[in-house]
This record gives C-alpha cells, sequence and structure tokens, in this order.
C-alpha cells in the first residue's frame, strides 16, 4: 500500500498563480516540480530510496524554498516532510486543507520573515554578572581556591547562579528588543533561543515594503546595545514561524 | 546561490541573505506541519530534527557557566590566580579563545563550524557544500552526535578533576 517508487518530498505551499519554475535542485538531488489543485499548488521533488543523507537534504530545502520566496508567499512545510505519491499531495494535502491553506496564503501574501539574533559577548556578559553580583563574586573566588574534587558541588552553584543570572537578563534585552521593533512588523515572534549565549531570537512578519524601514530601527538597536551584544539580521526569508498550522488529512489514507 | 543576489548588500540596515546556520532552527522547527498518518518517514531525516532541540538548563551546562566565569581575568582576583593561570589571561584574546564556545549553540553539533556566518560568499558556500557532501551520510551524522555528546561529557570529567 505504500509502493516506495513513488514517494514524494515536499517543500511548500504556494498559490497556483504564483508558481514558477524553480531552477534550483531539490533533495536527493531531484528536479523540483509542482503539484496544483483548485488554487493551490505544493512544490514537491520525487523521492527514491529510503534514505536521505540528512544534513545535504537540509540545504536543498533551504536553497527550493529560499529562490521561490524571493517573489512568491510560499507556506514551508517543516523540514523532512514526504508523502505517498501525487495523489496523496493533491487530495490530502490540498484539497482537505484548501481553506486554511488558502487563509494563511492570503494572509501572509506581500509579507517577509525576517530575524533578528542577538547573541552576547560572552566575556563581557560574564564579567559583568560576575563584577555586579557579590555573592556570586564571592562564591567564585572559593571555587578558585578550592582543590577540584571538593569544589564540586560549589562549582554547581556557582554555574547555577550565573545561569540564572543570564537568564535574567536574557529576558529584559529580549522584551526590549521586541518593544522597539514589534510595532514595525505585523506580526512578532520569539523564539527559544538556539545557545545559552544568545540573548534573543526573534521572528518577525513584515511586509515586503517596510523591511527597509525594519532595518533601519534593527540597525538603531544595534548600536544601543553594541557593548554587550552582537545583532544578527537575517532575511527575507520565508515566513517559516508564521506558517504554523498543523494540518490533518482527514481519513482519506486508504487510498 | 539562489539567496545572494536578492537582497541588496553593503548596508547596515538591509537584513543580510541568509546563511544556512542562520535559518537551521526554523527549517528544522518550524512550518506547516502534516499529519503523521499521511507522512512518510525517511531514514535520516527525522533523526536530526531531534537532534537540533539544546537542553540548556543541566548540571552540565552549570559547570560550563562556572568554569568559564573561572577564567575570566577579574583585577580582584589576581593574587588567587595561580602564576600560569594569570599569565594566559594576560594574553590578549587568549581568555577570550579559551572561554569562546562554551555557550554555543547546537548548529556546530549538526554541522561543524563550517556554516558560520562569516561564509556568505560564494566561495566559502562552495567550499562548505562540498565539505557537506562528502560527510553527509547517515552514519555520519549520528557519529558527529554521539561524539559531541561524549566529548562533553569528558571534557566536565577533566575539569572536575582539576587542580587535585
Amino acid at each position: 500500500m505504500t509502493p516506495t517508487g513513488s514517494l514524494v518530498y515536499v517543500y511548500g505551499v504556494l498559490s497556483a498563480s504564483d508558481v514558477a519554475a524553480a531552477t534550483e535542485t531539490g533533495v536527493d538531488g531531484r528536479a523540483v516540480r509542482t503539484i496544483a489543485h483548485e488554487g493551490l499548488a505544493a512544490l514537491v521533488s520525487d523521492v527514491h530510496g529510503d534514505a536521505l543523507a540528512a544534513p545535504r537534504e537540509v540545504r536543498a530545502h533551504w536553497r527550493v524554498l529560499q529562490e521561490v520566496s524571493e517573489d512568491a508567499a510560499v507556506l514551508p512545510v517543516r523540514f523532512g516532510t514526504v508523502m505517498d505519491g501525487e495523489d496523496a499531495v493533491r487530495r490530502q494535502l490540498l484539497e482537505h486543507n484548501a481553506e486554511r491553506l488558502g487563509g494563511l496564503l492570503h494572509e501572509l501574501a506581500g509579507r517577509v520573515q525576517l530575524s533578528v539574533k542577538g547573541d552576547y559577548d560572552e566575556d563581557a556578559l560574564l564579567r559583568d554578572v560576575v563584577t555586579r553580583s557579590p555573592s556570586i563574586a564571592a562564591l567564585r573566588q572559593r571555587v578558585r581556591t578550592t582543590p577540584g574534587a571538593a569544589g564540586y558541588y560549589d562549582r554547581i552553584q556557582l554555574g547555577e547562579m550565573v545561569a540564572s543570572d543570564v537568564a535574567r537578563r536574557r529576558e529584559e534585552d529580549e522584551a526590549a528588543a521586541l518593544a522597539r521593533l514589534q510595532p514595525l512588523a505585523v506580526r512578532a515572534r520569539a523564539e527559544q533561543p538556539a545557545s545559552s549565549g544568545q540573548a534573543f531570537n526573534l521572528a518577525f512578519l513584515v511586509d515586503r515594503e517596510g523591511v527597509e524601514n525594519f532595518g533601519r530601527a534593527v540597525a538603531e538597536l544595534g548600536d544601543q546595545v553594541a557593548e554587550r551584544i552582537r545583532i544578527r539580521h537575517v532575511g527575507p526569508l520565508p515566513p517559516y514561524s508564521f506558517a504554523d498550522l498543523e494540518l490533518a488529512a482527514g481519513s482519506a489514507a486508504w487510498a | 546561490m539562489a539567496v545572494a543576489h536578492a537582497t541588496p548588500r553593503g548596508y547596515l540596515e538591509r537584513p543580510r541573505p541568509s546563511g544556512l546556520a542562520d535559518v537551521i532552527d526554523v527549517i528544522l522547527d518550524k512550518g506547516l506541519v502534516i499529519d503523521a498518518y499521511v507522512r512518510v518517514s525517511l531514514i535520516g531525516i527525522e533523526i536530526l530534527t531531534i537532534d537540533a532541540r539544546i537542553v540548556v538548563a543541566s548540571v552540565d551546562t552549570y559547570l560550563r557557566f562556572a568554569e568559564a566565569v573561572g577564567r575570566l581575568d577579574i583585577a580582584q582576583d589576581d593574587q588567587a590566580a595561580g602564576l600560569p593561570d594569570l599569565m594566559e589571561s594576560m594574553t590578549s584574546g587568549g581568555a577570550e579563545s579559551k572561554t569562546k564556545g562554551v555557550l554555543e549553540g547546537a548548529k556546530e553539533k549538526l554541522f561543524g563550524d563550517d556554516d558560520d556566518e562569516d561564509s556568505d560568499d560564494g566561495d566559502a558556500k562552495q567550499k562548505s557544500s562540498s565539505r557537506r557532501r562528502s560527510s553527509s551520510s547517515r552514519s555520519g551524522s549520528s557519529s558527529g552526535r554521539s561524539g559531541s555528546g561524549s566529548s562533553r561529557s569528558s571534557g566536565s570529567r577533566s575539569r572536575s578533576s582539576k587542580g587535585s
């Protein structure tokens, strides 16, 4: 019931009227094509065999979506989504979810995702944590003069105190960045920081015409925090963070 | 590279085109989710998405923080630091390079460091993608994972025995 020869990898969904030829090669080195149903189209490519070399395919997934999103609104599908043939894509994905997909496409049309990430200068951050907290400084001093094994729990406690201080700072810095940038965006989302050294990891949905204006605000923010935080402003991206539907495919799987 | 010509460059106020490292988290974690009943899983892909999640609050993290603050060169404790320690932190950049990486995230675990944001020019892309190709087998990705896990724990072991 699952003929392995006919699997398709799904990259994203866009309006049928926006379909453009993708020139990037997709996962597994296969050509990207579209499967359309009424007003919607899915970007797909064939998959053969039963394993994909994941890191390479992440790159392919990213490139295909990035290219298409340059002139069209595309809803990215979560990486690694493979469906059981063209018919499954057409009926279970596009037809069954037509209303939700169409609605979201309409909402995201003409808008792009911009990401604003802030990374702490680790040395400056930790130095500041130590010098501003007498209790952390004292414990640090004790740890430095206590031989390894004996100081083990002190070290854990020290690390925990530092971690919680860093967490508090992160909350403040994230709130400040959001307050500055959110008014310039249609929607904003604070993502989980990708590492403990990240101050914030923000995603914004911005009108294409507003990208430049938004960028100026990011640059200003960057100047304000330059001593502590290095800001990376990346985009425009397809609206990964705002294509947040969970799609059920009904009971069409009998086919 | 499709992205490279899309965005005007050279202006601070413009966002810069993404490198894979910039978007890896959203690619793995965001986007439309299709019901598991209709999704077909392929070996090699699902594994990677699990790796992307990081546990931040753990004893291991605390120990790394403790080590990082212990290595800071702070004036008031100069007399407490041993001479070799002191000399190390006086060499500029020494302290930085030692603590660098303590707070680094998942991308190195996933891909090594070749997707760093400095590699946005075409040359670096080419290089890193060919390196990727040569190392991107299923077994490669899983051994990379366990490798980073074990090096981390052996790192904290060696730290806890240091100085004894």
